[in-house]
């Protein structure tokens, strides 16, 4: 996304010397306008070929009833039409939504309060922390996955600890517990990403120029204060990004549900990229999982747009 | 300037939308399915012949991997240039991905058979093996009735009979194991004969401080101990009837609504570990074998595992009926294993499925917890293993061995999983989660 703009600043930037020297015709211009484009080709054509090709399959699959191994019929938009009118497909769509707020939301928040800790000041063994917060980010999800279950369990360290403070009443099987079960999940997604969140604003912070803060310090500016005055406005295009990735996560989402409960208890965690997977390959209607991922496609599209009009516009 | 250009770039990906969607849609060839090449009828010239050179078959299984492993090593020993590279995945991503699996280039050589292989011995892509049931004579070594329910309905283009897609080696039940140590602590002295006697000693064992039964309902668990109660008060042929999708059977019966209501009793009255909901099969047995519960609903499966672990310590029993004088009646299916049509081996992965129907390979099916599909060929199993063979014949005697629900349709299982979790936790009413049941029914059979 980002490299049409910076490889338009590029041309702009080896043409425009000519410009001063002499007045250039349009045909030149137009044709080292162009220029651009063919840097960007190999990378159009990888991601041509592995992204953009098996999307439009899907779409195309989207049309068909079919069951993966026999001859397709023709359906049309009819497998669209079963998807709005599932209860069970609404349903995930609101579960989707409630892991925006523990995968983008919480590890936003977080991630600017480890941020606005670590950030300023140098402090012994910070690398160490950097590495700990971004753990998680290197382990598969899988094995995240796998790794909570066993904490969640019954005698799992979560309720171990509930134990050890003398909080008995509380210790439960979370991923079983129809009321615990989604928030559960969730706090798996906060663990995961608030590093990532925290590594992004991290390296913000790092093109801050100095002197603001010590401008800031001069005007007499505690640690909030210049947190607020002076970190935060110049994280915008991070916290554009970090929203972006965490949002994209939590509608997006998958490994972690499947290992952790898939999709239960009832359907308390069920996530339409977990029923995309299931209508796949274990009830055998493909062109209804296909549509079903392109609408979800589409949803994630539009939240992304939505993102990034904002943040644009606020700048 | 910047519009035109704007505009100019949106007619441009416009026509590359176009461009590439039109032969697209203008090509019969891209019809999915249309493409999926379907092996031939492969002509076996000699099912017998063993192979003079170094072959590995490749077997993919989801049922008693110990089992599998003694299974292959006695069949090495005995096939020294044939090696088998047991690939095992759990249950519900073996059937998942059944359908891909077996319809892509890198099938495996032999695959345990499933729900979904009878489509596939439609299309061709497993291998008819009613040829090699004449070279070998297989009838002789296998009850016909086990090989009955493998010929997928269809009849056999290389001779004419009965076709055949796959060899049982061991047939499974459903059942109850106990904790004998924990059950003499609750004052429990032995299989109880009626369902009602059942939940005295459940009663029992939760007044005694103990946890009843466990339950694994996070995956396929939960199902297991529906069906078992359905089992005693749907009357069996009904239940096949909607098994096999007869038209006009129904699971919306008084029979289903009182299997269903006794297991939101049983959640009620705490007879069930605290997470069952949150609790896969394999977690729920581990907890049994160290002594977490006094009963554990699972099949037979389980009982090379448990026997090893608690030796005399575990018995098993099928779940008793309404009345003592009552048929048995448990969920059960044969594993067998199925050959891909793709395989470079016939005769290779021919010669491990007759070593399959061997004496030898019966005695390690006995072993492991699994009927021998010849009870005759293999000596008397000692423990719990004695009280499932026991309780088998009685079930086979009885006429009483039912396939697993899930059966029923293809999203079956997810729509049981979540459903029993839901009675479990007492969420749903026992009427609302049939009729979910008979919808997924409908839909299915009504194509």
């Amino acid at each position: 996304m980002p490299s049409r703009p910076q490889v338009q600043q590029a041309t702009k930037a080896r043409v425009e010397p000519q410009d001063a020297a002499r007045v250039q015709s349009p045909g030149t211009r137009r044709r080292s306008a162009y220029r651009g484009y063919v840097y960007v080709l190999p990378a159009f054509a990888v991601y041509f070929c592995f992204a953009v090709l098996p999307a439009l399959h899907t779409a195309y699959l989207s049309l068909f009833e079919w069951d993966g191994v026999t001859l397709g019929d023709w359906v049309g938009l009819g497998n669209y039409q079963e998807i709005l009118q599932d209860p069970i497909l609404r349903r995930s769509v609101f579960n989707a939504l409630v892991l925006v707020v523990f995968f983008s939301f919480v590890p936003i928040v977080l991630g600017l309060a480890m941020t606005g800790l670590l950030a300023r000041y140098r402090r012994p063994g910070m690398g160490a922390y950097r590495f700990l917060f971004m753990l998680p980010q290197v382990v598969p999800l899988v094995a995240v996955g796998v790794t909570w279950r066993w904490l969640y369990g019954d005698d799992g360290l979560v309720n171990q600890a509930f134990r050890a403070v003398g909080l008995d009443g509380v210790t439960r099987a979370w991923l079983g517990d129809f009321g615990a079960a989604l928030i559960a999940v969730g706090l798996v997604g906060t663990w995961v990403l608030s590093g990532l969140c925290m590594m992004l604003f991290l390296s913000g912070v790092q093109k801050v120029d100095p002197s603001l803060y010590e401008a800031a310090r001069l005007d007499g500016a505690g640690p909030v204060r210049e947190f607020v005055s002076v970190t935060l406005p110049h994280l915008r295009g991070e916290l554009a990004v970090a929203m972006t990735v965490t949002t994209v996560a939590a509608l997006a989402s998958f490994d972690i549900v499947y290992v952790t409960t898939n999709g239960g208890p009832g359907e308390q965690t069920t996530v339409p990229g977990l029923l995309v997977y299931r209508l796949a390959f274990s009830e055998g209607k493909v062109g209804l999982a296909a549509a079903l991922a392109v609408v979800l496609g589409c949803l994630i599209l539009a939240i992304v747009y939505l993102i990034n009009r904002l943040s644009r516009s606020e700048s | 300037m910047e519009r035109t250009h704007r505009v100019r770039r949106r007619v441009a990906a416009g026509a590359c939308a176009v461009a590439l969607v039109l032969p697209l849609t203008a090509c019969d060839a891209l019809t999915p399915g249309s493409a999926a090449a379907v092996p031939g009828q492969r002509s076996v010239p000699s099912p017998t012949a063993v192979p003079d050179e170094d072959i590995t078959l490749r077997l993919q299984f989801a049922d008693a991997p110990l089992m599998v492993d003694a299974l292959i090593a006695a069949f090495e020993k005995e096939h020294p240039r044939i090696g088998v590279e047991p690939q095992y995945k759990t249950f519900s991503d073996y059937v998942q991905n059944l359908k891909l699996t077996m319809t892509s280039d890198t099938a495996p050589d032999i695959a345990q058979y499933a729900v979904g292989m009878t489509d596939l011995a439609a299309d061709g892509h497993i291998l008819d093996l009613a040829p090699y049931r004449e070279a070998y004579g297989w009838d002789e070594a296998i009850p016909p009735v086990s090989l009955d329910q493998l010929t997928a309905g269809q009849t056999s283009k290389a001779t004419g009979g009965r076709a055949l897609f796959g060899v049982p080696a061991g047939l499974s039940m459903t059942g109850i194991y106990y904790n004998k140590e924990l059950a003499e602590k609750a004052g429990i002295d032995g299989p109880p004969n009626t369902v009602a006697e059942f939940e005295e000693q459940l009663a029992a064992a939760k007044k005694a401080g103990l946890t009843p039964l466990g339950v694994g309902a996070l995956d396929s668990g939960g199902l297991h101990l529906w069906a078992a109660l359905l089992n005693q008060t749907m009357p069996t042929d009904d239940y096949w009837d909607w098994v096999n999708g007869t038209e006009g059977a129904t699971i919306e019966t008084p029979a289903a609504v009182t299997a269903s209501e006794l297991v939101v009793e049983w959640g009620r009255k705490g007879y069930y570990n605290e997470s069952a909901n949150g609790t896969a099969q394999v977690d729920s047995t581990a907890q049994f074998a160290k002594g977490d519960s006094v009963f554990l609903i699972n099949g037979n499966w389980a009982a090379g595992q448990l026997a090893t672990v608690m030796g005399d310590n575990v018995g098993f029993f099928p779940m008793p009926g309404e009345r003592a004088s009552d048929p048995t009646v448990a969920s059960g299916f044969s594993v067998s294993y199925a050959v891909s049509s793709r395989t470079e081996h016939p005769e290779a992965a021919g010669l491990f499925l007759d070593f399959l129907t061997s004496p030898e390979a019966g005695q390690i099916i006995s072993d492991n917890g699994f009927m021998a599909p010849n009870p005759e060929a293999v000596k008397k199993p000692e423990g719990v293993l004695a009280d499932i063979a026991e309780g088998h014949l009685r079930a086979v005697a009885d006429d009483g061995i039912t396939t697993f629900p899930d059966f029923a349709a293809p999203a079956m299982l997810d729509r049981l999983r979540s459903g029993v979790q839901k009675l479990i936790a007492d969420r749903v009413e026992p009427a609302d989660y049939l009729d979910s049941l008979q919808d997924e029914w409908e839909e299915h059979h009504a194509e």
